[in-house]
């Protein structure tokens, strides 16, 4: 199987990554009649020059961000860091430059020359956040949103992208083995967080991604959290809580690997030996008979609204997904990105919405048993060039064992 | 210090009145820089004014409207979808659950009571469209920086959240407890932060303010503070800078120290190396008092003769961290006041010694700081 004609490698070629994608970007600055772009989020800073940063805290990582500049015509990027070493070794050190503070009043005439040093006057340049001090510094430019330049190149990914999200993937399934066994009564969250994060670090994660999700589902929506549209809460943030016996658990984990996010997804039991009631095994099936009928669809040229019907027809008619997400969404150095399937944007979005390879789609449709809870599974696929590759591969235990 | 023991008599920390002061403080802020409304997109400015417990994720995302907060009436509006982590006080009419469709969020937020006639609009940062998304919630609206009203109600703690400022960094003691243990030769920077993590979820609060917190210093060639973990091993003998954080209910703590990995003792050049260090960080410290700037800092740490590291030399704490942040070109004018937190951080480095750090959190008091971290200054002393 292959994406443009290549194979998904086993190990990334980091520099054609870079180089490819720097590429897409030059391409999307000529297409959109832009003069740069100045990305400050993570994820856009992430995808643009390659460089990593230690995981931390929103606040800390705004206001110690690496920050990029892409001029049009300059097939390198310049990058503006406190952690230039994690910036690529191939980063000629004439682009690789001292922190700049645009978050910050004392940062602005830093950062006011070295928008000056890259781009004229007047120049239209494309941003993805523009913090006030540096609204002040850039003054006398066009500014317009970041997010149609780097969406477009950001949708499909190339082949050695694919295998960086298939090694995220693969550490955090790794670790979640080694927390499957922790999962009996009276354990916390938290202790299941413990033994995650130490696992994947020691496996070669470069940062968590998101406090891993260990949530226990109540029989009915009532029972849980009031929301504001009725449905499930998910996913709710984790507590040193304490699980019991036979909780429903629904997992959710994200962890970095040169930049790109994993996405687990399972539902687990907690008790010694969990067995599935037969209940709970008829929703597994069900989630079984959703994912395949997506897949069977799943190649070039079909729409995201074909892609949400077919599940939603494989479910009796009725939507296998959260009120508030989706059947599916893309994942690369975001979590959660393009292409989005079953949002609130609305069928003519999806229909829009034309899947073409390199694309990858996290399905996690959701069966709900109202009265029995229910059971959500994510998986990965990269969309190939005449079908569909899975990114992802672990076991549904307790569920996917034939009793 | 908060254990996990159920205190039916209440807390030892009162949240309640912890959330009541920080409202009452941003309603001054507000009302002092005449600001109608905040919409805020910050995390950390988010749980200030909401409460709200919110889901940890890694890095920094772009701006979009996560609170909003209506001075006519008092109301504090939160983007969340369910009730839960979310305090008593915001009713579920203040509640607004996730979009992905722009429209449908500028529709929920056109309906919030008392902000359509807003004249000034703070916020916490932008996006080159949010001019336009906030005409058409706001029609005769300003859009202002909201950065100095935040920062001044941020600025100053309350005893309450002194209290979680201090919880926290014994949480980043018993982090730094834990790495101390497991630092020796042959063991991974990866490995290391594993230990860190373990350690703080372990204690129940596992979203580090920071997973770069270790960096083995060569012995041979040159030095520099990387926080990027990576697969080096730690060679003997070398310096190891142990730097751990913790968050408390959002605040944050920290300390660090720097460890000889062993097996040797200490050699005098490592000494001499961490003596510099600190005679320039006790200088640092000593003008943490109120009334001194952040060019007093910098001037404590330039005139031992040491050059200012990259990293900061000094930032505020509170709900992570924040303003004023002292580095090369920044925070020179920022003034100290009492009851502000400080991380202060010293760097030195010496090719073919290797490099230490150490880092204190201190309270500005009138008449000097007040140290909250507390370790031994360890083998290198």
């Amino acid at each position: 199987m292959t994406v443009d004609g290549q194979p998904i490698p086993v190990e990334a070629d980091l520099a054609r990554m870079r180089r490819e994608r720097q590429a897409k970007l030059q391409a999307q600055l000529g297409a959109q009649g832009l003069d740069g772009l100045v990305l400050l989020g993570t994820s856009a800073v992430a995808y643009a020059t390659g460089a990593v940063v230690p995981g931390m805290d929103s606040g800390r990582a705004a206001l110690l961000r690496p920050i990029a500049l892409v001029v049009a015509g300059d097939d390198v990027p310049h990058l503006y860091t406190p952690y230039p070493e994690g910036a690529p070794a191939d980063l000629p050190a004439d682009h690789l430059h001292d922190p700049l503070y645009p978050d910050l009043d004392d940062g602005v005439p830093a950062a006011t020359e070295a928008i000056a040093e890259r781009f004229g006057a007047g120049a239209k340049l494309a941003l993805d956040e523009l913090p006030h001090p540096l609204a002040r510094a850039l003054a006398g430019y066009r500014l317009v949103s970041a997010a149609a330049a780097m969406g477009a190149a950001k949708l499909n990914k190339t082949a050695d992208e694919l295998a960086c999200i298939r090694r995220a993937q693969r550490i955090n399934e790794i670790a979640m083995t080694d927390v499957l066994p922790l999962l009996r009564p009276g354990v916390r969250q938290t202790d299941l967080s413990a033994v995650f994060l130490r696992r994947i670090f020691e496996l070669g994660a470069t940062s968590n991604g998101i406090d891993p999700i260990w949530q226990p589902m109540t029989a009915t929506r009532a029972a849980g959290p009031w929301t504001t549209h009725g449905d499930i809460a998910f996913p709710t943030a984790s507590t040193d809580r304490v699980l019991r016996e036979d909780d429903v658990i629904w997992v959710d984990s994200g962890i970095h690997y040169e930049g790109y996010a994993s996405d687990f997804g399972r539902t687990w039991l907690v008790g010694a030996d969990p067995r599935p009631t037969d209940r709970q095994r008829r929703q597994y099936e069900r989630w079984r008979e959703v994912v395949e009928a997506t897949l069977a669809i799943c190649k070039p040229g079909v729409t995201a609204l074909e892609l949400g019907r077919a599940a939603i027809a494989a479910n009796g008619g009725h939507k296998p997904w959260i009120e508030h997400f989706y059947l599916a969404h893309g994942v690369g150095t975001d979590s959660a990105e393009m292409p989005l399937i079953g949002t609130d944007l609305g069928e003519a979005f999806d229909e829009a919405m034309v899947l073409a390879p390199g694309m990858v789609l996290v399905l996690e449709p959701v069966i709900w048993d109202e009265g029995a809870a229910g059971y959500r599974s994510e998986d990965i696929y990269a969309i190939t060039d005449d079908g569909w590759e899975a990114l992802s591969d672990y076991p549904y235990d307790p569920f996917g064992v034939t009793p | 210090m908060i254990g996990t023991t159920a205190l039916p008599e209440g807390g030892r920390v009162d949240f309640a009145r912890l959330r009541a002061e920080r409202r009452t403080r941003l309603a001054a802020a507000m009302a002092a820089h005449h600001l109608d409304a905040l919409i805020l997109g910050r995390p950390a400015n988010i749980v200030y004014a909401s409460g709200a417990r919110q889901l940890w994720t890694a890095g920094a995302r772009p701006f979009g409207p996560g609170a909003v907060v209506v001075r006519e009436t008092g109301h504090v509006h939160l983007l969340s979808t369910w009730d839960d982590g979310v305090p008593a006080e915001i009713p579920h009419d203040d509640l607004f659950g996730l979009s992905w469709n722009p429209a449908n969020l500028l529709a929920k937020l056109a309906a919030l009571p008392g902000l359509k006639a807003a004249r000034r609009v703070g916020t916490d940062s932008s996006s080159p469209g949010f001019g336009q998304f906030l005409a058409a919630i706001a029609p005769e609206a300003e859009l202002v920086d909201a950065g100095p009203a935040i920062a001044t109600a941020r600025a100053v703690k309350t005893p309450d959240e002194l209290a979680c400022i201090e919880t926290a960094t014994a949480l980043a003691e018993a982090a730094l407890d834990a790495l101390t243990e497991a630092v020796r030769p042959g063991v991974g920077e990866r490995e290391l932060v594993g230990v860190y993590l373990a350690c703080l979820a372990g204690r129940g609060e596992p979203a580090p303010p920071t997973e770069g917190v270790v960096c083995a210093t060569p012995r041979h060639g040159p030095v520099s503070l990387r926080q990027v973990p990576t697969d080096r091993l730690v060679g003997p003998d070398e310096l190891v800078v142990l730097n751990p954080g913790a968050r408390y209910a959002g605040y944050e703590g920290g300390v660090g120290r720097t460890w000889v990995a062993g097996p040797s003792e200490p050699t005098a050049a490592q000494r001499a190396l961490a003596q510099r260090c600190r005679d320039a960080l006790d200088a640092v410290l000593d003008q943490c008092r109120a009334g001194r700037t952040g060019a007093d800092l910098r001037r404590a740490w330039e005139a031992t003769g040491e050059p200012l590291p990259a990293a900061p030399l000094a930032h505020g704490l509170g709900l992570g961290m924040e303003t004023p942040v002292v580095a090369a070109g920044c925070g020179d004018g920022a003034e100290l006041v009492p009851g502000m937190v400080l991380a202060v951080q010293g760097w030195v480095q010496a090719e073919g010694v290797g490099g230490f750090l150490e880092r204190h959190v201190a309270v500005i008091a009138e008449d000097g700081p007040r140290v909250l971290s507390r370790f031994g200054r360890g083998p290198v002393a």
